[in-house]
């Protein structure tokens, strides 16, 4: 048992060359990935199937994690997927990470395109957009990284980031999103409309101008009210879509959705719609047709506009029966009964 | 009123002046019916449960107006409770909208010096039906002025029943919104009519009516930016008047005045961006009001040079009030705004920034549906309302599509905000209504009379008999008197003094209106029909408000029904815990629960609480949601600490209440964790689904929530069924170590607990001493842990 020592001491000293010379790979492949980063405007590295083996197939543990992204070019014209905007909500991210912490060799973000790089999707397992996966340093195999579910891309880069913190413990700071239009372009707009205010003023005092057209204004409310009823502002705050392809037959498309809480864009147009033919209607009876001299048009008109009135009522009462199972039915006392 | 050229002058006139005396009387006794309608359709609850108070707020609103009665108004000023929000307290008379508490105090106070001997509680429970009443009276002037008597009575006959506003105000639920909806139509009827008249008595009025309004309902800012609004509105389209500068001018200075004297508004009537609108407004109106004056004085070239003048100075002085208001907003953090009118403003807002607000249902937007079950039949006649208005446009016109457009954007954005679409859609409705019929029963009527070609006097006796056969045909033959002198009236704008007058001329008109209106009449088949469809209209809005004031909105949720076979079912169980808490616990014990019960508890059990609906203190709340959250012992101390006696905990797995403490449980975690980061809500979710059964986590079956909902949960069927979460528990068996259970109510909706006490160290040392190791192994590892038991 006298070499044992030795023996033990050979070991030794071959893993800690191993360990150094494994630490110096990843130095380099650290210092790799920030220069790459430099070179994105919004510090999002852009990955390829050799860059994926290189640098997330290194063995574990890896001094880094890196958020990755998975792009298609080609399903960016699906709008309900919402690709390009998610891809610019991860930006916005890997922006504001960086700006928080600068030179940050803990986390870095990338994407990857399926055309380019079909490999490196099987190799994740990814068979669904959008997708978002965190390979942690301790991730050998790049199926076992973790996926963000979909329920961190409902608020955007905002509960993105709440997934980043919680699941790596990195600060990502508050999301810098880019203001709509440039303070130049304030000032300038503030300058034209301060300089715009005396003409529009000797305008209106000299009347007849656009604001004093009663049918603007008439057309305007008509409008508002047609949006607000037909649940307009729903669609906006909740982002619901005009329409959904059915599940069982993607040919088909559905306009209506059954229960009460929700509705789609299409769905609620259509209801406003009709709400809003039949006031138009009633309006147009009292009001232009009782001008009209000839009886037999007067005559002709009413009954069309009945008959229509009846059917709108109608459809509406059914949808809204359908929708929410209630119909219009009459309260007795019970011991009418 | 019908031919009157026909007849001799004097006769024309008494007949007239009889008519319009019936017409008078006749007007009188429908609003009076309307208010009886208003007042009987909300008295369902009432009818089928009890006389009893509804919900949770109303129970502190009342427990305030029992204050008020008893101690009186400057102690009530003065009130700071100690019975909520324990150790904190609050001052609630510097808290609240005192409007309510004092509409029902003075009633109560004034029914009493009558020596009708009714119970505080009787007058809460039926000030909204009185007051919806009221508001279905205001509805009749504010449309009256804008259409004319009869579409003023087809709104206010609407508005007497929309299921939106019977929703907030059945007998019972005594809520701020009950008194401000009158509150807000008056005001509007009042700037109406100080805008046909042009009348300072009114204007007055009208600032009165605005206190009383803000007094009452924090949605008094709808009115002081609606106004503003309306008033640059006719200020840009060309409409500006000495009236319009009386409607406006008195009402923001004496109306922010008397609002600076309510003190939960105070000075936020000066200093938040709420109010900047009617003040920015203030000062345009007085630029352009001199500009006007000016025009009066000046010749037209002189005018030219002077309006430029007059412009300059008038803009750098705007100038320098905008800068100042731009600084004094961009100083405040939330830019001036609440959270909730920046959600307004910008609908996204809320949903990205603020939780909170986003998670309570009644701030959601609304889908079609909403607006079918709140408004009916109604969202079909808005339109024909709208276009009515605009022809002719009149100032009081233009308001009211104001009010409906303002509203019905409101209410798209939040549901709630429906309450005050809804006088806006009823007024519009019923103008609308007011106008088919009027035009039909028009037609009708000549047409019946060139068909019979009797003597024109007859015609007119005829018409006037078949017009009383039917109401709604009563209404709009009525109208037709009225819509005819209100037609000439804003045109007017008859003061008191020359009304007299005023009818006289109205009466010579009609000479000439009827040459050109008999020539607009419809075919009388198509009329006839045309007026059964809108009465069948008419019939489907009316049943369906009967059915959704019974059964839609009448559930008190203090006392609950449920429908079986052997018949009827009803669930005491709140009031049952109240009045054990009231007789069998001190009077100075603290009574821990989720804030949702907090009012109800101190109204009618007397007890004090730690948190309740008025959530002001986050941090409290979050600390009750924490204890509910921790594990037993953690729990006691929390609550100990607290000084808290009682735990209460609302459960309906035995009778299948869906809205207990252990769904509401998630929102406690949130709560709790959201201000104690050591309460994770992954750890109470298996797979991120909520579940109690055997799949849950020992988080979630060790927390107290669950223990003491649970607790001897098994012993009733012997499975621990739950019917609510439609499972079976997950930990059936196990024993409270630090809490007993003292009482648990018929149906087990309502489960109190008492904090055990803490044990004599001392004793329990010299005990440990003397025993020895007498105890047995497993009992003795826990005690070394729990010096308490």
């Amino acid at each position: 048992m006298a070499f044992s020592p030795l023996l033990l001491l050979a070991v030794a000293a071959a893993a800690a060359a191993a360990v150094s010379f494994a630490s110096a790979g990843a130095d380099d492949l650290v210092a790799e990935m920030q220069s790459l980063r430099s070179r994105s405007p919004s510090g999002v590295i852009h990955l390829t199937d050799t860059s994926v083996t290189r640098f997330l197939a290194a063995p574990v543990p890896r001094p880094y994690s890196v958020l990755v992204f998975f792009d298609a070019a080609s399903l960016h014209s699906k709008t309900d997927l919402h690709l390009p905007q998610l891809r610019r909500e991860f930006a916005l991210l890997s922006a504001s990470f960086l700006a928080h912490n600068p030179a940050s060799a803990d986390l870095f973000f990338a994407d990857i395109e399926f055309s380019e790089s079909p490999h490196s999707f099987t190799q994740f397992g990814v068979n669904s957009l959008p997708h978002v996966r965190l390979v942690r340093p301790e991730h050998s195999r790049l199926a076992g990284s973790e996926q963000m579910d979909q329920s961190h891309f409902s608020r955007l880069a905002d509960s993105m980031a709440e997934f980043v913190e919680s699941r790596t413990g990195l600060e990502v700071g508050p999301i810098v999103r880019p203001p709509l239009i440039s303070r130049n372009q304030i000032i300038l707009l503030v300058i034209l409309f301060l300089v715009s205010i005396p003409f529009a003023i000797k305008r209106i005092m000299e009347g007849g101008t656009i604001l004093h057209d009663p049918r603007l204004w008439m057309s305007g409310a008509l409008f508002v009210y047609f949006f607000s009823v037909s649940g307009g502002m729903h669609g906006i705050i909740r982002h619901t879509p005009m329409f959904l392809t059915d599940r069982s037959d993607p040919n088909k498309l559905v306009f209506f959705y059954q229960g009460s809480g929700m509705q789609l864009g299409a769905e609620g147009f259509a209801v406003g719609f009709l709400y809003t033919l039949v006031g138009l209607m009633i309006a147009i009876v009292t009001h232009l047709l009782v001008r009209v001299e000839s009886l037999q048009t007067q005559r002709f008109a009413m009954l069309a506009v009945m008959v229509v009135g009846w059917w709108a009522v109608r459809k509406v009462i059914y949808l809204d029966n359908w929708k929410t199972g209630y119909s219009i039915h009459t309260f007795w006392p019970s011991s009418w009964k | 009123m019908a031919e009157p050229e026909s007849s001799t002058a004097a006769a024309g006139a008494g007949g007239s002046r009889l008519r319009n005396a019936f017409g008078g009387v006749l007007c009188a006794f429908t609003l009076l019916l309307i208010g009886v309608l208003a007042f009987s359709i909300r008295l369902f609850s009432v009818i089928k449960y009890e006389s009893v108070i509804h919900e949770f707020d109303p129970y502190f609103n009342y427990r305030v107006t029992q204050f008020l009665s008893k101690n009186g108004i400057y102690e009530f000023w003065n009130w700071f409770d100690d019975r909520t929000w324990y150790p904190l307290g609050r001052v609630i008379g510097g808290t609240v909208y005192p409007g309510l508490t004092l509409t029902a105090g003075t009633i109560w106070w004034l029914v009493n010096s009558l020596n009708i001997p009714l119970s505080v509680e009787t007058v809460c429970v039926f000030t909204a039906p009185i007051f919806s009443a009221n508001a279905s009276w205001a509805t009749y002037l504010l449309t009256k002025e804008a259409k004319g008597t009869g579409a003023g009575l087809m709104a206010a006959a609407i508005l007497a029943m929309v299921p939106s506003y019977i929703s907030r105000s059945v007998a019972g639920s005594y809520d701020n919104e009950a008194v401000a909806i009158f509150a807000l139509i008056f005001t509007f009827y009042l700037y109406v009519k100080t805008l046909n008249t042009g009348s300072l008595f009114y204007a007055t009025l009208n600032a009165l009516s605005y206190f009383y309004m803000v007094c009452s309902w924090g949605g008094y800012t709808f009115i002081i930016n609606l106004i503003p609004m309306h008033v640059l509105l006719c200020i840009v389209t060309g409409r500006y008047s000495s009236r319009l500068y009386i409607a406006y001018a008195p009402l923001v200075i004496l109306g922010t005045l008397l609002a600076a004297l309510v003190p939960v508004v105070g000075f936020n009537a000066v200093m938040t961006s709420e109010h900047f609108a009617s003040f920015l407004v203030f000062i345009i109106l007085h630029v352009v009001a001199l500009v006007y004056y000016i025009k009066g004085l000046l010749t037209p070239r002189l005018f030219k040079v002077a309006m430029t003048l007059v412009i300059s100075v008038g803009l750098a002085v705007c100038f320098a009030v905008v800068a100042i208001l731009v600084a004094l907003v961009a100083s405040s953090p939330t830019k001036g705004w609440s959270g909730r009118s920046l959600s307004l403003l910008d609908p996204t807002y809320a949903s990205k920034y603020i939780p909170i607000i986003a998670s309570v249902s009644e701030h959601q937007p609304p889908t079609w549906p909403s607006y079918f079950m709140d408004i009916n039949v109604l969202a079909f006649l808005v339109p024909a309302g709208i276009i009515s208005c605009f022809l002719p446009l009149s100032d009081a016109s233009s308001f009211v599509v104001l009010y409906l457009v303002t509203a019905v954007y409101f209410s798209g954005v939040m549901v709630r905000l429906m309450l005050v679409l809804a006088p806006a859609a009823c007024i519009l409705s019923g103008i609308a209504l007011s106008e088919a019929f009027n035009v039909l029963t028009r037609s009708i009527k000549c047409q019946l009379a060139k068909l019979f070609d009797d003597s024109p006097a007859a015609s007119g006796d005829s018409s006037a008999e078949s017009s009383s056969a039917s109401t709604s045909s009563t209404n709009s033959a009525k109208n037709e008197n009225r819509s005819e002198k209100s037609e000439t009236a804003p045109k007017e704008k008859p003061s008191k003094k020359n009304r007299k007058k005023d009818k006289e001329v109205a009466e010579s008109i009609p000479a000439k209106h009827k040459k050109e209106k008999k020539l607009l009449v419809l075919p009388m088949e198509a009329s006839v029909m045309g007026i059964l469809l809108l009465i069948v209209l008419g019939g489907f809005y009316v049943v369906h408000c009967v059915w959704a004031a019974a059964e839609a909105y009448s559930a008190p949720s203090i006392v609950l029904t449920s429908r079986s076979r052997e018949g009827l079912h009803v669930f005491d169980d709140f009031r049952e815990a109240y009045a054990w808490l009231s007789h069998n616990t001190d009077v100075d014990d603290k009574v821990a629960s989720w804030w949702d019960y907090g009012y109800q508890t101190t109204a009618m059990a007397n007890r004090t609480v730690i948190v309740d609906n008025n959530t002001w203190n986050n941090t409290h709340i979050a600390t009750v949601g924490t204890a509910m959250s921790s594990p037993e012992k953690a729990a006691w101390e929390i609550f100990n600490s607290l000084d808290v006696k009682y735990v209460l905990v609302v459960f309906g797995g035995l009778v299948g209440y869906p809205s207990d403490d252990i769904n509401k449980f998630l929102w406690m975690v949130r709560i709790g964790g959201g201000v104690f980061p050591h309460i994770k809500e992954p750890d109470y979710l298996r797979d991120g689904n909520y579940r109690v059964d055997a799949q849950a986590t020992p988080t979630m079956l060790n927390c107290l929530m669950y223990k003491l909902c649970y607790y001897r949960f098994v012993e009733t069927d012997g499975k621990g069924f739950d019917r609510v979460r439609g499972y079976e528990i997950g930990k059936k068996h196990f024993k409270l170590t630090h809490f007993e259970e003292v009482f648990t109510t018929h149906h087990w909706m309502v489960r109190i607990y008492k904090l055990k006490p803490q044990k004599n160290r001392v004793r329990g040392k010299l005990k440990k001493l003397k025993s020895g190791s007498k105890t047995s192994s497993t009992i003795a590892a826990g005690r070394k842990k729990n010096p308490w038991q």
